[in-house]
């Protein structure tokens, strides 16, 4: 690891200012991507700005039909909020399937969606629900916010401070796990809003995807049938040694099926 | 059968369950590894690694170095040839096929003109902080000219492929045979049936949790070196140092405390020990290193890497006849101490697996390639032989739509022929396949197996079987003899001194129990130690390694007991005023009848010394087993799910189950790790590691497979008095079959290849479904 400069901010605002002040700068938040990083000497941030602590950063929140959570909010806090589990129980459940203790100890939402790592389980859940990503200068659709691999539509200097869910009426996620870093080789989130159904897909492809044609099916019968002759299209997902784009397209859809299978019970 | 009825009463060892005393040290974080060694004016060193599979060194420019404060030394090959630390050990068959004169490459401690694989240490700095070695090293500009590189064993032995070493032609150190060629060939001629295969007993890593590191103090009054390094046996490290430097064994102590992993990585002085002894004495300072687990992928020693062919000849009685083993084993850029000779001499020892095979014959190919080097890994050839054959053994059942374990039946050495002369020259002592076979195929319940296999199918899941019969030989050792040293303190406390090193096996247990019981005081009363710097260079032992510590070092441990006792006597002698031939000893006291007088362990050791040195050699012995694992698959996804999983094993003697049962399970999971995902891959066109940590090598979990049932079946080995065998790898060489056995079977395909990953299974399944399309 390279040396670095070390700062514990309190508010918001003083991150920001922080982050404008010095080019180099990286926000800290659960560090589960940029320590290893660091310590492969791959980033060579100046400051670590540390938001773990900022108070404005927490909280889980259900009002009007919408879960808020706050950025800084630890994967291990919103498996186990009883709010969470009451509003959305798939996103307790999804959170909890996150890496391992250790990580799910010290990672956060907000950390998982500024990161967009392709493989990631939270993408999937903000855009299959429609989340609304609120940031310290707006509020961005998910729709609009993952943009591919480690994309998003976040610009320099801009935080996530936190996130808006609508709570569907049933959603459910599935995911098959990288047999080496246990990140989702495929992971499917599909959520029943009123007639709408929105399946979301993370890990199989270069960034999280909603695969239009199973939501079309499942918004006419809402069962894991609906997807049986359908395919997702294989030409965009990745490719590796641990799979050809072919084994992912089948692993999404089995995937699919199996959340939509949980869905009914 | 009677020896296996009764060897529990036969011996007072071991039939009690100890949990072993090192554990309390080891799990509390109060064990002390190599990186947990210090010396107050140490100095670090990093070093700069090629980043490219094969190239030319134009130049190395330090000039930037200057920026960083706190260098104090840089190295490159030109101080290796200056050291003449050219030739890392390394054994091969001196002369091979025709008489072929065995080819070996020098490795100096830091390349010299030329980088061979990716990670190929290239200069070395030292500095007063890591961090400022770690920075420094970054800042070297070395500018390559880049080779064409080769990674694939079969592709660098064709005419016209790279050429790693200009004095090792055609990428080939040595071929080598065992066995006659003749009657072999002879046998596929006339057999009624012949089965071929080949299977890649893949490149693996061993990943232990202690990374390499070492500490090595230069001592200028002696010209010598104390080296702390994971180290299977001081002996053992001394000896290749000595080899390395060119320097007597004299000249190096090694001290060493916990191991945290071996499986044959840790048998090996690697180039940076040797490039730091130049630090060392040039600055007159500790040199510290501690790996990355990046550079643990890179360049610590891989494992396994053997294609190996098996055709295998039977007659019309489904009797084999004679088998021909074709051996390529990729051995990376340069050659290891562990190497190719290892696994020559393990796959011959053991040829013909559990079978009677009355023709052998083996060719071995030595290959290099611009990948990491390889040594022993959990058997070192054993597991790979027997993987090889137990293929064959089920694909030739299928082809003659015979049930294997009839088949294996029919071939099985019967009990009454051992000792077993095999083909390539080996006497394998004992063992009851026949017997031992059908206790796992009555406790796996094998003929009810197609019952299973319709109730997994309800579910949608393909349920296969798969059985392994094996032996290997284990226990020989390459020290002249392995000595254990006992001496009773005046508390009446025994300490017992080693140098076959513990890298997890639990010897302060299993040694203490063997002393405890000869001695027949309490367990407690004995401290094994292990690691000390001056035994280190005076007493002599094999290192842990070849599964040999229990059949060697752990058997010593009674000789010497005896030994302490008969020397006892003559001590007790005088105090209890008779002759030592009428001095008696039982639990812990020396006593006549005929002066009724004793005298304690403690009392004795409290006036006169009294400590001995016992010793023994010991050839091999041969664990034995039947596994027999069944597996689902599910069909959408490729996952396989490890239904049930027993093992029936020969151990010979037990001294303790907890040990034993350890190891199996260690060994078990390793050979699963092999099976279902562990698989060290180099990129074909650039030679880069693909698997170079673990988001890509796919190490085991714990769930994987959640239970073994763990069954003996024993004769006892002769070989020393307490009966053992040797069997800390046996595990391994009874999965890899076992496993990809079931799974094949599950599929309804001759063979796969491991590694089973999800994607494979998921391919094959559907490469099956369009198969069966096509023709129908």
């Amino acid at each position: 690891m390279h040396s670095f400069s070390y700062v514990k901010a309190t508010s918001v605002k003083q991150a920001v200012d922080l982050l404008a002040a010095n080019a180099e700068a990286k926000l800290l938040s659960g560090g589960m991507t940029l320590i290893p990083t660091m310590k492969a000497r791959l980033a060579q941030p100046s400051h670590l700005i540390d938001i773990a602590g900022i108070a404005e950063l927490s909280g889980i929140e259900v009002k009007d039909g919408k879960l808020t959570i706050g950025a800084a909010t630890k994967h291990v806090e919103v498996s186990r909020s009883a709010v969470v589990k009451k509003a959305i129980p798939a996103l307790a459940y999804l959170a909890g399937h996150i890496g391992d203790p250790q990580v799910r100890n010290r990672g956060t939402i907000g950390g998982s969606l500024a990161n967009n790592d392709p493989a990631a389980d939270y993408p999937s859940a903000a855009l299959s629900l429609g989340a609304t990503i609120v940031t310290n200068k707006r509020e961005i659709a998910a729709d609009d916010y993952f943009q591919g691999m480690f994309a998003t539509a976040l610009d320099a200097g801009e935080m996530i401070v936190k996130i808006v869910f609508p709570v569907p009426a049933k959603a459910a996620y599935e995911k098959f796990p990288h047999p080496a870093s246990g990140y989702a080789m495929a992971g499917a989130f599909v959520s029943q809003h009123g007639k709408t159904v929105r399946v979301a897909i993370t890990g199989a492809g270069p960034g999280v995807f909603r695969w239009t044609e199973a939501e079309a099916a499942l918004g006419k019968k809402l069962a894991a049938a609906s997807v049986e002759s359908l395919n997702v299209d294989a030409s965009n997902l990745n490719e590796d040694m641990h799979g050809t784009k072919e084994y992912r397209a089948n692993l999404a859809k089995v995937m699919t099926k199996r959340a939509v299978a949980k869905l009914g019970k | 059968m009677d020896q296996h009825q009764h060897h529990s009463q036969l011996f007072k060892v071991g039939n009690a369950q100890v949990s072993r005393f090192e554990d309390m040290r080891l799990i509390t974080g109060n064990g002390k590894y190599s990186s947990d060694w210090n010396a107050p004016d140490q100095l670090h060193a990093c070093f700069l690694r090629s980043d490219r599979a094969h190239a030319r060194i134009v130049s190395i420019n330090f000039d930037k170095l200057r920026q960083i404060k706190g260098v104090v030394g840089v190295y490159t090959g030109a101080d290796a040839q200056a050291a003449g630390y050219l030739r890392a050990p390394s054994f091969l068959p001196p002369t091979g096929k025709g008489g072929m004169k065995a080819r070996v490459p020098a490795r100096p401690c830091l390349a010299i003109g030329k980088v061979r694989f990716v990670g190929d240490p290239v200069a070395m700095v030292v500095a007063d902080s890591h961090l400022a070695a770690q920075d420094a090293c970054e800042l070297i500009e070395v500018v390559y000219e880049d080779l064409p590189a080769i990674v694939d064993p079969e592709e660098a032995l064709k005419p016209g492929a790279p050429q790693l070493h200009d004095d090792v032609p055609g990428n080939c150190p040595v071929e080598a045979e065992s066995g006659v060629e003749a009657p072999v060939m002879e046998a596929i001629a006339k057999a009624a049936h012949v089965t071929k295969i080949t299977v890649d007993c893949t490149r693996v890593t061993a990943s232990p949790m202690e990374p390499r590191a070492a500490l090595i103090e230069y001592k200028a009054d002696t010209d010598s070196y104390v080296v702390h390094t994971p180290s299977q046996g001081v002996n053992m490290t001394r000896k290749q140092f000595s080899t390395y430097a060119n320097l007597g064994e004299e000249k190096f102590r090694v001290e060493i405390q916990d191991v945290g992993g071996g499986f044959g990585q840790r048998s090996t002085v690697y180039p940076e020990y040797v490039s730091m002894m130049m630090a060392a004495k040039a600055l007159q300072r500790p040199i510290k290193w501690v790996s990355t687990r990046t550079e643990s992928f890179l360049t610590d020693t891989h494992g396994r890497a053997n294609l190996i062919t098996i055709t295998l000849a039977m007659d019309n009685n489904a009797q084999f006849t004679g088998m021909r083993v074709d051996w390529i084993t990729d051995q990376g850029a340069y050659l290891s101490p562990t190497g190719p000779a290892g696994h020559i001499r393990n796959a011959t020892t053991c040829m013909n697996g559990v079978y009677k095979i009355p023709a052998l014959y083996g060719h071995f190919k030595v290959v290099l390639t611009n990948t990491g080097w390889v040594a022993a890994y959990r058997g070192a050839g054993r597991p790979d032989i027997a993987y090889a054959i137990e293929r064959a053994v089920d694909a030739a059942a299928l082809e003659l739509n015979m049930d294997p374990a009839d088949l294996r039946r029919r071939n099985y050495v019967p009990l009454n022929e051992y000792p077993y002369k095999s083909a390539t020259g080996s006497t394998i002592e004992i063992a009851d396949l026949p017997g031992l076979s059908e206790k796992a195929l009555t406790l796996a319940d094998w003929s009810g197996f197609e019952a299973r296999r319709a109730a997994s199918a309800k579910k949608g899941k393909l349920r296969g079987i798969g059985m392994s019969a094996v032996i290997e030989p284990t226990g020989a050792g390459t020290a002249p003899r392995d000595e254990i040293e006992l001496t009773v303190n005046g508390d009446g406390q025994v300490t017992l001194h080693t140098v076959s090193h513990s890298q997890g096996q639990g010897h302060e247990t299993s040694f203490a129990m063997v002393t405890a019981s000869a001695l027949g005081i309490p367990v407690e009363q004995i401290k094994v130690k292990q690691g000390d710097a001056e035994r280190s260079v005076t007493m002599t032992g094999n290192h842990s390694g070849g599964s040999r510590t229990m059949v060697g070092a752990g058997t010593v441990c009674h000789i010497a007991a005896n030994k302490l006792i008969d020397a006892g006597k003559s001590l007790a002698a005088e105090d209890l005023s008779v002759e030592p031939s009428q001095v008696n000893y039982a639990k812990g006291e020396f006593s006549s009848p005929h002066s009724k007088k004793k005298i304690t362990l403690a009392q004795l050791a409290a006036k006169k010394k009294l400590s001995v040195i016992g010793e023994g050699t010991f050839t091999s012995t041969y664990p034995n087993g039947c596994h027999i694992a069944e597996v689902e698959v599910d069909p959408e996804t490729g996952v396989t799910d490890i239904a049930s999983y027993l093992s029936v094993d020969d151990y010979g003697h037990i001294v303790s189950h907890t040990i034993v049962e350890g190891q199996m399970h260690g060994a078990v999971v390793q050979g699963l790790g092999q099976v279902f995902g562990e698989h060290i891959v180099y990129d074909k066109d650039s030679g880069q590691m693909i698997t170079g940590s673990f988001m890509d090598y796919v190490m085991p979990r714990a769930g994987k497979l959640k239970s073994i049932r763990m069954e003996e079946y024993t004769t006892l080995s002769k070989l020393g008095p307490l009966g053992i065998k040797g069997m800390g790898e046996s595990g391994c060489t009874a999965s890899l079959p076992a496993l990809v056995g079931a799974v094949s079977n599950a599929l309804g395909v001759r063979h796969l290849d491991m590694p089973l990953t999800p994607s494979k299974v998921w391919a094959a399944i559907q490469q099956k479904k369009s198969h069966l399309g096509n023709t129908h």
